[in-house]
């Protein structure tokens, strides 16, 4: 009777599962830290608000600076949506009876608030203040991205702690001169170079905190 | 002699190969979308505390905001201004324009580059840069007004007006103030959108703008006339400068703008 021998193929089995069974967990961390960081998930977050208000419109073709509208940004840690009396400055008389005016002209004269979907996110137990940011030379598309080409506002930055940190820890590529700070099409990377952002980092003072309560307050 | 590997084993393994390679090119491409969905949240932790952030939404409510109006009739700390100069823009006992700045506050050139960036943040959109009443936001209303086939949506635009006009131009500045804060004719006022001082600053601003498109060479500092083109410096080289209490209406500002 012949003895079985296993074909000398099967050499490579153990190999093969050494093998297998080195790449399956980093494969397994690399979809788990690709796929679920905020990268993935939060970024490109673009909800439909309940008026169909177009920034692209607005802050794009208009030139409207962002202040125009989100005023408090520059003395609040919360950068306001406007009050539809911020609107009606303009739609009183500009489209008022369009339809994607209308949901603007029924909170005015109701008095109901409109019903904005909140965007960036920010975990509760994280603190942000704008004012800190946008009065130091933080520009707004640094962090929200081109606002003034989306017609429905998308969310540009991960706004995750490590991407928080990663400015805070080399704050001079990000910095940009007061006066540029709503210009959407400013490219620090053009237009700044090494001793510029040096200059506004002295000049403002800039000394980030890495210290835990500076933001988990 | 050995037998080479089953074929079935080989295209199991390079099925499962490419298989795997699916779950990297579906996360490459929904980094790569944007999407209207909820993001998907996998772990909760402290992310949603029960605290009411600015400008959230509360049910218990009847109009839903978490942030509540001001009581009618009480004044915020720290709010309390019973100087009607400063926050009306009228002086003396019958209520007359101002026609300087309220106590408090300086033209110097800080305040003036201030008034600047706020006139070109709020007003220039509707005024222009320079104040002619030619800027993006009317240009817009005024074709979309004057379009050939009728009104688009009935838009009904009175065109903002061009701050050089004479009229504008005699206007105190307490009276521009108060048209800027609390609004006139078709225009909505800014003092919920703009703080007090910066509303004077922005009104010393239209009169720096004013003053701007109606100065006489005379208006040159000496220092600054070598600036001016060779035919004019010849002309005002042994003229005085010009009283400048009696060009802008009795502004007490000497000279700030051009310093």
């Amino acid at each position: 009777m012949s003895r079985f021998l296993f074909p000398k193929w099967s050499n490579l089995l153990l190999p093969t599962l050494l093998l297998v069974g080195a790449i399956m967990p980093l494969y397994a961390v690399f979809f788990v830290a690709y796929g679920f960081s905020p990268k993935t998930l939060e970024v490109g977050y673009q909800p439909q608000q309940p008026v169909k208000f177009s920034h692209a419109m607005h802050a794009g073709q208009l030139g409207l600076d962002c202040r125009y509208c989100h005023n408090t940004v520059e003395r609040s840690a919360y950068a306001a949506i406007p009050p539809t009396q911020t609107c009606m400055n303009c739609h009183t008389q500009i489209r008022k009876d369009s339809p994607l005016v209308a949901p603007v002209k029924e909170s005015y004269e109701t008095g109901k608030p409109i019903r904005w979907t909140k965007v960036h996110k920010l975990g509760d137990y994280a603190y942000f203040n704008h004012s800190a940011h946008v009065n130091r030379g933080v520009g707004c598309a640094t962090c929200h991205g081109r606002i003034d080409r989306m017609d429905v506002v998308a969310q540009f930055s991960p706004l995750s702690m490590g991407w928080c940190l990663n400015c805070h820890r080399d704050p001079g590529p990000n910095l940009r001169p007061l006066n540029q700070i709503t210009d959407m099409a400013f490219d620090p990377s053009v237009e700044m170079n090494a001793e510029r952002q040096a200059s506004l980092k002295d000049q403002f003072a800039i000394q980030p905190s890495e210290h835990c309560s500076t933001c988990h307050r | 002699m050995s037998s080479p590997i089953p074929r079935a084993l080989l295209y199991v393994g390079g099925t499962v190969a490419c298989l795997l390679l699916i779950p990297p090119a579906a996360i490459a491409y929904i980094r790569s979308q944007s999407s209207p969905g909820r993001p998907v949240h996998l772990i909760w932790d402290m992310d949603n505390q029960a605290k009411y952030k600015a400008q959230e939404e509360n049910p218990l409510f009847a109009d839903g905001r978490a942030a509540r109006p001001i009581v009618a009739g009480t004044v915020a700390m720290g709010e309390a201004n019973l100087d009607t100069h400063f926050t009306e823009g009228v002086t003396g006992p019958s209520a007359e324009w101002a026609t300087t700045l309220p106590a408090g506050l300086v033209a110097d050139e800080t305040f003036m580059r201030r008034g600047q960036e706020r006139f070109n943040i709020y007003c220039s959109p509707c005024h222009g840069f320079a104040g002619f009443g030619d800027g993006m936001v009317n240009r817009r209303a005024m074709t979309l007004m004057n379009n050939s086939s009728g009104s688009v949506d009935n838009t009904s635009w009175t065109q903002a007006k061009n701050l050089h006009e004479d009229q504008i131009r005699a206007q105190p500045i307490g009276q521009i103030y108060h048209s800027l804060s609390y609004g006139i004719r078709t225009m909505a006022g800014y003092s919920a959108q703009i703080p007090t001082e910066d509303r004077w600053a922005i009104a010393s601003y239209v009169k720096a703008l004013q003053r701007s498109q109606n100065a006489a060479p005379q208006d040159i500092p000496p220092d600054r006339r070598t600036q001016v083109g060779s035919e004019e410096a010849a002309t005002v080289a042994s003229a005085a400068p010009s009283d400048q209490a009696n060009r802008d209406g009795g502004h007490d500002r000497q000279g700030a703008v051009n310093q």
